[in-house]
């Protein structure tokens, strides 16, 4: 693609996406990516828009609409999958995301696989978002729907302490319940891309490496992760995982993600000299520091590391908190566009 | 003899044999040693251990959380019998992840190392306002609050304890610590905690340079 030909935000963040030569990163967000600020600036808020879809999807677009994004993102939680199975949930505040209360099953359980969960809930719910903003949106950006990772929904189920205990004393115990939700996950990813996500980006928080070895990655995370991925054929996957995952890169590319999504702790070139072209990469600004609590010179900087870098697209390195000042998210973005 | 039985305890509680902490403790017990010295002697020592193999490495969580589980497996044996010392450092901890955020996981190994350290925890638990945080401090005597987020939004109940505890004429003489994906050495110092710990290993040093 050549500087001087107008492109749309969606051809530039797909071909970021794919790993293309461009004349400077796509800029956007594919983790949580709504604040309070665009809540106020589109009229809609949370937490009725978590299981509204006409909401979810005004807000989906908030990003570009009040920051430039080059990305529409929803929904804002990582808890529709957990719901889906029968997980209570608190829907949070107006910058509060939902959180799940507790968790369903013991170990010696046989958790039951939710049947017709596409057509309930709050899964319904970012179905019809994604097809609402493919309408709306769809020749101009590219539609990235977040997920939960297989892994992440078994601690949902089982509690997540007790999925990493079994992981030594009870590994079958842990199998059956990852397997269940790589299963839902699968379908699940299926029915988004048919709605019109074009980009499926899946978090698994607990597949960090403050959790788990890269050895106990491979045994827990990345089966499943490839069986949840065969549901996402004809979108570009991302893979999220939090924390520092310097040597998680290459287990997250053998998981067939076409990109990756990481945090601030790892650093930008070394990410780009480790990933070395296998896959895009995706972030990584820091949430905390400096767009939640750094100034918007902090967040110049960051950026500019980042771009120098070589990351695909620019972006923060995890869910954007409610909170962040809307001069950080400006200055990010200006610092790509240029 | 007493050695070799307060080593074994503290491999068991190293590699997770989390079967054979109970029977062992009660063994040490039975052969005269007291629960005093099976408490520092060989779990915290364990503790030490396997917190230096999570910072190496060589452990992860579920490693982690299988040997505290096993320690507490001894602990439930050793504590009733610990005889109160009244010229022990004091060493009372309120430690609780404030309301708004449920992950709990790393409060829980910060629970673990400080046990092993030898100090006595108050565990709140999760999704804990920050008035019953100060008021169990208050009812406890405590020396520390501990507290912990890995959210952001929740953020703001970290400052609120400070709030609090200057408004009750406290600061100071409870010590605080935060920690927690969310918080930082520098967010920690704008807020005016006594302290910010990284992860549950060094959270045990901070929080025994504030008790001296």
């Amino acid at each position: 693609m050549n500087g001087g030909i107008s492109t749309t935000p969606k051809e530039r963040f797909i071909a970021a996406l794919k790993g293309e030569k461009l004349d400077r990163p796509a800029v956007g967000c594919v983790t949580q990516s709504v604040t309070v600020d665009q809540m106020e600036a589109v009229g809609a808020f949370w937490p009725e828009a978590h299981s509204d879809a006409n909401q979810m999807a005004l807000l989906g677009a908030a990003g570009y609409e009040v920051f430039g994004f080059e990305n529409a993102r929803i929904p804002f939680c990582l808890t529709v999958e957990a719901e889906a199975f029968g997980c209570t949930v608190d829907l949070g505040k107006v910058d509060r995301t939902p959180m799940v209360k507790k968790h369903l099953y013991a170990a010696e359980d046989t958790p039951v696989f939710p049947e017709g969960f596409l057509e309930k809930g709050r899964v319904k719910t970012v179905i019809e978002a994604t097809k609402l903003l493919k309408q709306k949106y769809g020749d101009k950006l590219p539609i990235v729907v977040g997920t939960t990772g297989p892994l992440t929904i078994a601690g949902h189920l089982v509690g997540t302490e007790n999925l990493l205990l079994m992981m030594i004393t009870d590994p079958e115990a842990v199998h059956k319940f990852i397997k269940v939700a790589a299963e839902l996950e699968k379908q699940y990813l299926k029915a988004l891309v048919a709605a019109g996500a074009d980009v499926i980006a899946m978090s698994d928080p607990s597949a960090s490496t403050d959790m788990l070895s890269g050895e106990m990655f491979d045994e827990f995370a990345k089966p499943y992760t490839k069986i949840a991925w065969e549901g996402a054929e004809g979108a570009i996957k991302i893979l999220h995982i939090c924390g520092d995952t310097t040597i998680l890169l290459d287990h997250m590319i053998d998981t067939g993600a076409d990109a990756l999504s990481i945090e601030e702790k790892v650093n930008p070139a070394k990410a780009v000299e480790l990933v070395a072209g296998r896959a895009a990469l995706v972030g990584n600004m820091g949430v905390v520091r400096p767009l939640l609590q750094g100034t918007p010179e902090e967040c110049v900087q960051h950026a500019l590391e980042i771009k120098a870098a070589g990351f695909n697209v620019v972006a923060p390195g995890c869910g954007l908190a409610a909170r962040v000042p809307k001069a950080n998210i400006e200055a990010m973005v200006k610092t790509v566009k240029g | 003899m007493s050695n070799e039985i307060l080593e074994k305890l503290a491999d068991v509680v190293v590699k997770g044999k989390i079967k054979e902490a109970k029977p062992l403790a009660e063994e040490a017990l039975a052969a005269g040693i007291d629960a005093k010295t099976i408490i520092f002697d060989s779990l915290s020592k364990a503790m030490a251990v396997v917190g230096e193999k999570y910072e190496s490495k060589q452990y992860f969580l579920p490693q982690v959380l299988l040997a505290a589980q096993t320690m507490y497996q001894a602990l439930d044996v050793a504590l009733p019998k610990l005889e109160v010392d009244a010229n022990a450092v004091p060493g009372k901890v309120v430690l609780a992840v404030v309301e708004g955020d449920v992950h709990d996981i790393g409060k829980n190994i910060v629970k673990a190392m400080l046990t092993g350290a030898g100090l006595t925890i108050f565990d709140l638990g999760r999704d804990v306002p920050v008035k019953n945080i100060v008021e169990k401090a208050k009812a406890e005597d405590a020396q520390i609050v501990a507290a912990s987020t890995l959210m952001t939004p929740t953020l703001a109940s970290m400052k609120e304890i400070e709030r609090m505890l200057a408004e009750e004429n406290l600061k100071g003489k409870m010590k605080t610590i935060i920690g927690g994906g969310a918080t930082s050495k520098e967010f920690a110092a704008q807020i005016g905690t006594d302290g910010w710990a990284y992860d549950a290993v060094e959270a045990v040093q901070v929080v025994q340079n504030l008790l001296k």
